[in-house]
This record gives C-alpha cells, sequence and structure tokens, in this order.
C-alpha cells in the first residue's frame, strides 16, 4: 500500500512526467504486484493466501549475508516455500548492480507457514534512504548477520545505524559461522557484544533473538544442529519477533478527489481511488483542501456503473454525496471520514533530489527555492528551506527541507509527494513532521 | 569512563560465561593455555580486532596482552596486504575528498571506496586525513616561491610517508583489512601562492575532521586575487559553492556570454548565488579576478 501511495504521487505529477519518473513508477507498483513472478515463470499465479512482511539482511561485507539467503531459500525450498536460489544466483542478480531511483526490488521471496516474505539486501546507505523516501522497498524488519569468527566490525555499526535511520523497529539477530568457532565461549561472548551494540543504538538488546548456527552448514547439508536447525529457528523467531504491518483497511476512510460531476436529477458525484480505509453508503464524510471544507452523508458507491454497499482501499469509485454543489469541490480535495484529516501549510521533510542522469535538474538549489509541490490528487506552491548548515543541495542527494504551502492542504505524517520545477520532476520524499505556521511564513507569493 | 562501566557490566556476565566455560574443557580436554576470557573482552574491546584473532594472540602469548597487542598490529598489516590484493580489481566509485587548508597552501585529496557505509566509517574518515597531512607535509616540504599547482599522481601519494614509520600504501591495506572494502588512493593536488592572493574553499556536505580537515563528496579550490576588503573569505566560498554546483570546465573570459544552461565556461555562466549575473560581471562588482580553480567530484570519471 505504501508503494501505492507513492505511485499516486508520481501520477499526479503525470502530464509531463520526465522518463525516468515514469519509469520508477511502473517499478513501484510492480513491486508489490507481481515483479517476483515475471523473474520466475510467467505462468505461475502470485496466491495472496498468507500476510505479506518486507524483510531484509545487514551486516558486515563476507559475514554471509548472501550465504545466509541462499540457505533460507535452500531450507525452504525442501519444505516447498521457496525456490532453491544459488549463492551465485543472488550475488550476481542484476538487481545488487542497478543503482538509480528504483534500486534492489526485492529479488528473492519465500514462504514460511505463516507468512510470504520479500527479501532484500543492502546496497548502500544512500540507496536505502533513496528507497524509504521513494518508498520503493520498505523494510517491516531486518536480520543482522554478524560472523561468530569476528564479532561486531565497522559495516555493522554503519548499517544498524541505517536501520535505525530509515525507521526499521525490530531486528533479529544471526551469529554466522558458527561452525568455525570450536569454543562455545567464543560465542556467548559474541552475542553478549551484539546485545550492548543494539541497546547502544537504541534496540531492545536483552530481548532481541539472537540465533547462532551456520549458513554454510546448512548450504552444505553438515552439522544439521547449527546448520539447517538453525535457520528453521531463525525463521521461526522472526515469523514470531517482526510483527505484520497495520493493514490499510482498519484506518479511517480517504479519498482523494480526482473529479467532480453533477448528475442531473441525482446530484453530485466525486470520483478516485480510495487510499485507505472502507466506506460503506451512508457513511457521514468530510470534504478537506483548498481552504474550503465541507460536510456531507455518502447516498451511494458506484464502481464499474455498478452499484455496491462498500468499497474498499484501492477501489477506483464515484460515491454520491448528498447536498453539496459541485461548484464547491474541486479536484485536490480529499473526502475523509469527518475530523480524521487536518490541512497544514508547513511540514517538515526527507527529500530526494533527483540527479540529471534520472531526469532531475543539473544544478543546485538553496534555500527560498519554489517548486510545485504534488501530492494525491492535488499540486501547490511552495517554498523550501534548508536545515541548519546546509547551504545548498546537489542533485543526487537526500536531504531533509521544510516546506511551506502557498495555500494549506491535505498533508500527514508519512505522505508521499513531488517536487517539480517548471517541466521537470526535481524531487520526490516524504513528510516527517506537520510544523505550525508563523507570521514570516506568510511570505509574498508574488 | 563509558568503556569501563561497559567492562563493569560484562564482568557479571563473565562468571556465568566462566562456568559454562569448564564444563567444555572437561569434555574436549583443550590446551593449557587457554584464553583469559576477560583478557579477550578487554583486547577486543581496545583494537576491534576480530574475537578469533584476539584469542589466537591471547593464546599464542600465553596471556600477555602487550605482546598480543603487538602481534595483532602486525598481523593485521599482513592480512590487509594480503586482502588488498586479493580485491584490487573491484570498482571503487564512493569515498570522500579531503581538503586542508594552511595559510597561503591548500592540498585536496580523493579516496575511493566500494560502499558509502565505508565512507561514513570513522576509520576510513581517518585514513583519508592521514592522506591529506601527508600530501600537505609533501607539499611544504618543497616549497617554491610564486603559484605551484602540482598533481600527484596516485602512485606519488601511495610512496609517501605517514608518522609511525609506515606509507600511505601501508594505512591503505591496513583499512582495507579491517574494513572488508577494496580501497584506492584516486589523486591529490596541491597549491601555494603569493601571500597577496586569495584562496577560496567549498566542501560539500562537509564533515569536520582534526585541524581543520574537510570531508565531503564534493570539493574545489579557487585561487583569485582582489575582493571586498575582509570579505576575500565570504566570496571565496560563495566562489567554491558555484564551481561544485555548476561543474564548470574551463575559466574563461571575462567578456563571455553565458550560453545558457551547458555553458562550461566559470566566467560566462551565471552566478549560483545570484543568478541576474554572470560570474564575470559578478566579480567585475566585487573587484575581483579569478586565476584559477580546481573541482574534484568523488568517483567522477577523468580519464
Amino acid at each position: 500500500m505504501a508503494a501505492l501511495v507513492g505511485v499516486r504521487a508520481c501520477l499526479s505529477a503525470l502530464q509531463l512526467s520526465s522518463p525516468s519518473l515514469l519509469h520508477s513508477s511502473y517499478k513501484l507498483c510492480a513491486v508489490p504486484l507481481g515483479r517476483r513472478n515475471f523473474a520466475a515463470d510467467a505462468k505461475k499465479v502470485f496466491s495472496r493466501d498468507k500476510p505479506h512482511v518486507n524483510i531484509g539482511t545487514i551486516g558486515h561485507v563476507d559475514h554471509g549475508k548472501t550465504t545466509l539467503t541462499a540457505a533460507i531459500t535452500k531450507v525452504l525450498a525442501e519444505a516447498g516455500g521457496a525456490r532453491y536460489k544459488k549463492y551465485e544466483d543472488i550475488d550476481n542478480a542484476p538487481e545488487e548492480k542497478a543503482r538509480g531511483i528504483t534500486i534492489n526490488a526485492s529479488h528473492v521471496e519465500y514462504t514460511t507457514a505463516n507468512r510470504h516474505y520479500a527479501h532484500t539486501d543492502c546496497p548502500g546507505h544512500a540507496d536505502y534512504v533513496k528507497n524509504m523516501i521513494t518508498g520503493t522497498a520498505q523494510l517491516d524488519g531486518c536480520i543482522l548477520v554478524v560472523a561468530a569468527t569476528d564479532g561486531q566490525m565497522p559495516q555493522t555499526r554503519e548499517h544498524l545505524l541505517l536501520a535505525r535511520q530509515i525507521g526499521v523497529q525490530h531486528v533479529v539477530v544471526y551469529v554466522n559461522k558458527a561452525d568455525a568457532v570450536d569454543d562455545p565461549e567464543l560465542l556467548q561472548l559474541v552475542e553478549l557484544e551484539i546485545r550492548e551494540l543494539l541497546s547502544e543504538f537504541g534496540y531492545d538488546g536483552d530481548n532481541t533473538p539472537v540465533i547462532c548456527g551456520s549458513a554454510l552448514c546448512a548450504l552444505e547439508n553438515r552439522q544439521p544442529e547449527l546448520g539447517m536447525n538453525s535457520i528453521m529457528k531463525l525463521l521461526e523467531v522472526v515469523d514470531e519477533y517482526i510483527p505484520l504491518p497495520k493493514r490499510d483497511l482498519d484506518r479511517p476512510f480517504l479519498l482523494p478527489i480526482e473529479g467532480v460531476y453533477s448528475i442531473p436529477g441525482r446530484g453530485t458525484v466525486v470520483t478516485g481511488t480510495l487510499e485507505r480505509g472502507l466506506i460503506k453508503k451512508g457513511d457521514e464524510c468530510e470534504f478537506v483542501g483548498h481552504n474550503r471544507s465541507a460536510k456531507s452523508v455518502v447516498t451511494g458507491i458506484e464502481m464499474f456503473h455498478q452499484s455496491l454497499d462498500r468499497a474498499e482501499a484501492g477501489d477506483n469509485l464515484g460515491a454520491l454525496v448528498r447536498g453539496v454543489k459541485r461548484e464547491d469541490m474541486r479536484r485536490g480535495m480529499v473526502m475523509c471520514k469527518p475530523g480524521s484529516i487536518q490541512p497544514h501549510q508547513k511540514v517538515k521533510s526527507q527529500v530526494y533530489i533527483l540527479s540529471k542522469e534520472e531526469g532531475g535538474r543539473h544544478k543546485p538549489f538553496v534555500t527560498n527555492f519554489m517548486p510545485v509541490m504534488f501530492s494525491l490528487t492535488w499540486d501547490m506552491a511552495c517554498r523550501i528551506q534548508l536545515p541548519d548548515g546546509k547551504e545548498m543541495v546537489m542533485p543526487g542527494e537526500d536531504t531533509s527541507l521544510t516546506l511551506t504551502l502557498r495555500q494549506p492542504m491535505v498533508l500527514e505524517k508519512g505522505q508521499r509527494f513531488t517536487l517539480r520545477d517548471g517541466n521537470r520532476t526535481i524531487g520526490t520524499g516524504l513528510v516527517t513532521d506537520i510544523l505550525p505556521t508563523t507570521p514570516e511564513d506568510q511570505h509574498n507569493w508574488g | 569512563m563509558a568503556a569501563s562501566s561497559l567492562f563493569s557490566s560484562l564482568r557479571s556476565h563473565m562468571s556465568k560465561v566462566r562456568l559454562a566455560g569448564c564444563v567444555v574443557c572437561v569434555h574436549t580436554g583443550r590446551s593449557v593455555f587457554s584464553a583469559d576470557k576477560a583478557l579477550l573482552v578487554k583486547l577486543r574491546k581496545t583494537t576491534g580486532y576480530t574475537f578469533i584473532n584476539c584469542k589466537k594472540a591471547l593464546e599464542k602469548f600465553n596471556n600477555d596482552i602487550t605482546q598480543a597487542e603487538h602481534w595483532l598490529h602486525d598481523q593485521a598489516q599482513k592480512e590487509g596486504w594480503s586482502k588488498a590484493s586479493k580485491l584490487e580489481n573491484r570498482r571503487t566509485s564512493e569515498g570522500l575528498i579531503a581538503l586542508l587548508r594552511k595559510e597561503n597552501t591548500a592540498v585536496m585529496v580523493e579516496v575511493n571506496c566500494e560502499t558509502d557505509f565505508v565512507a561514513r566509517n570513522e576509520m576510513f574518515q581517518q585514513l583519508v586525513q592521514d592522506v591529506a597531512f601527508a600530501t600537505m607535509e609533501h607539499h611544504q616540504s618543497r616549497t617554491r616561491a610564486g603559484y605551484v599547482k602540482s598533481v600527484l599522481s596516485a602512485e606519488d601519494v601511495c610512496n609517501l610517508a605517514v608518522p609511525e614509520g609506515s606509507s600511505v600504501a601501508d594505512r591503505l591495506a591496513l583499512a582495507i583489512g579491517r574494513l572488508g572494502e577494496n580501497i584506492s588512493m584516486r589523486r591529490a593536488v596541491s597549491v601555494g601562492m603569493p601571500s597577496e592572493w586569495c584562496l577560496g574553499s567549498y566542501v560539500h556536505g562537509a564533515v569536520l575532521g582534526r585541524s581543520g580537515v574537510l570531508m565531503g563528496r564534493y570539493g574545489a579550490l579557487v585561487v583569485f586575487q582582489g575582493g571586498p576588503e575582509g570579505q576575500e573569505e565570504v566570496l571565496g566560498k560563495k566562489l567554491g559553492q558555484h564551481i561544485v554546483g555548476e561543474a564548470p570546465l574551463s575559466l574563461g573570459d571575462v567578456g563571455d556570454v553565458s550560453c545558457g544552461e551547458s555553458e562550461t565556461r566559470l566566467l560566462a555562466q551565471n552566478f549560483l548565488l545570484e543568478p541576474q549575473y554572470t560570474v564575470g560581471q559578478y566579480l567585475a562588482l566585487q573587484n575581483a579576478r579569478v586565476l584559477d580553480f580546481i573541482r574534484f567530484k568523488c568517483g567522477e570519471d577523468t580519464q
């Protein structure tokens, strides 16, 4: 769903989208829907009978992230939950090398008894932050791989820092290469050290599950206790410890308005794709945005010219609403559960600025730059303020920015948007905080 | 302080560990000189070398921590070299640029690594600073009068000496061993000039190192004359920002007219911070003259 939000942000900027952005929006939707299948065998149908979770491996180079991934697919392949991918297949996958705005679409998938997983590797810090911002591959949890022979090494720290930064809440530890250590005390020391490290980074070090084993043994069918069994145990723990992401159906409904029509004899109909939640006939609703607000009741819902009683997130629908005039509505407003959403004018955000090769600007910008912000179905001029200590933003960088809109529009924490300047998409971002407006924000918009 | 408290927290766990250890000894009957666990943890904490090597070192020197540490350092250098030759062909396109200024001299160096995780690592940053200092020392040791701009090849830099009697190449190998990635010296340039000239610089996204070294992904040095009294530093930084942002390739002439976004002559480009002027016009207003500039972008192709 998060990816869909990203698609929406891109689509609202569609008219003149640069090739790379179109490409990215295409890929964004391909990730959750079916990319994995294209790669495997085109005819197999993706079945959605288990909840889906995105997971990644992090850890120092040569500690065995890829070997572990291979071992997981091997062990699960024996139970029918995956296709076995050899180490070389994973390491040489084109995704591993691909850079750009949509890097590392999940290239390994597997199913445990309870869940379906998409598994990603860790190509680079900036790449990951970019992913978080554009919504390409979000991680619900991570497996931290540490070699028992080495203990934590420099990149272990960097990866944990990153996991923290992109908001990964749950980490499970796999102490790898346990077969190369003949002293169980050493394993305990490694475990102790890693728990300390986790606590240092703000994770629950004491209660984080730590599994010792050897991915290599699992691959080579040796010492099942350290090999296959440790992998099974790891997956069990992952199933248990990493919670399912919250489903969008449980949240108050939100329909960004794409079109407004007046149907003689019936009334006003608004159309759009339901971003989240459920709408039922008879629900109360509120319209917000463009400095207007109105309340009403949904008296009918239609999809594909058929009437229905309820619509779910993702449905493209028309809603007949009572007592509002077409002139009072406008594309870019949203229809939502009354009181669930407020318009805002000033936000803090994390933004990725496209490089020239990705279709962005070739030169940097400084404070007071004024691009147009596109989000949901609206667009609005905004003014950029750089964070303290930063004097300019180069293409290809990610940065935090404060954005002030010309008029308050619907904005929430976690909402995605696109920034455009003239006929060029310059960046894409994520709202991280809502800020109060101050008198000096009433800038001359000339 | 923090280390000592960590250590004491460890100690409480240690008793449990020891207990488990005894049982194992009975079963396997291993060597008498097994490493002392408290020392092992201490050695590991202070040196950061891998658990297995720390253990080996303690066993080898019968728990003499000073000798063990020496051995570990020697070992790390050897392992570094063997790792370095193994990883030699891996592509390095991330890394850092470091800029160091001292009176009227400046050096700018670039060291590359494979991923930006390593570029963010303290040890790597330390390495880049060492390279900058070594280059500066080299420059100062052979100072001549007037304007000197010398470009050092990667090999030249690798042969420079660093404190504690080793070379830059040794340091690189050590870092490769520790960080597990290929790391390569890319380029270095040093500039010295007459004291009446001015030097401007800018490092984008800078991290501050020791004695004022700045490290980031882009760096620019600009040599100019004139400018408003007392404002030379500000002007120099603005020019540096422009050079980083607009990536000019040549200087051009003062009267040149801009040919739009693709303009690559510095003086003809629209000034980044006041786009109503070209850089040439802006400099004329400031009564200044740019003589030379250098721009580094981390990982760029330089043929």
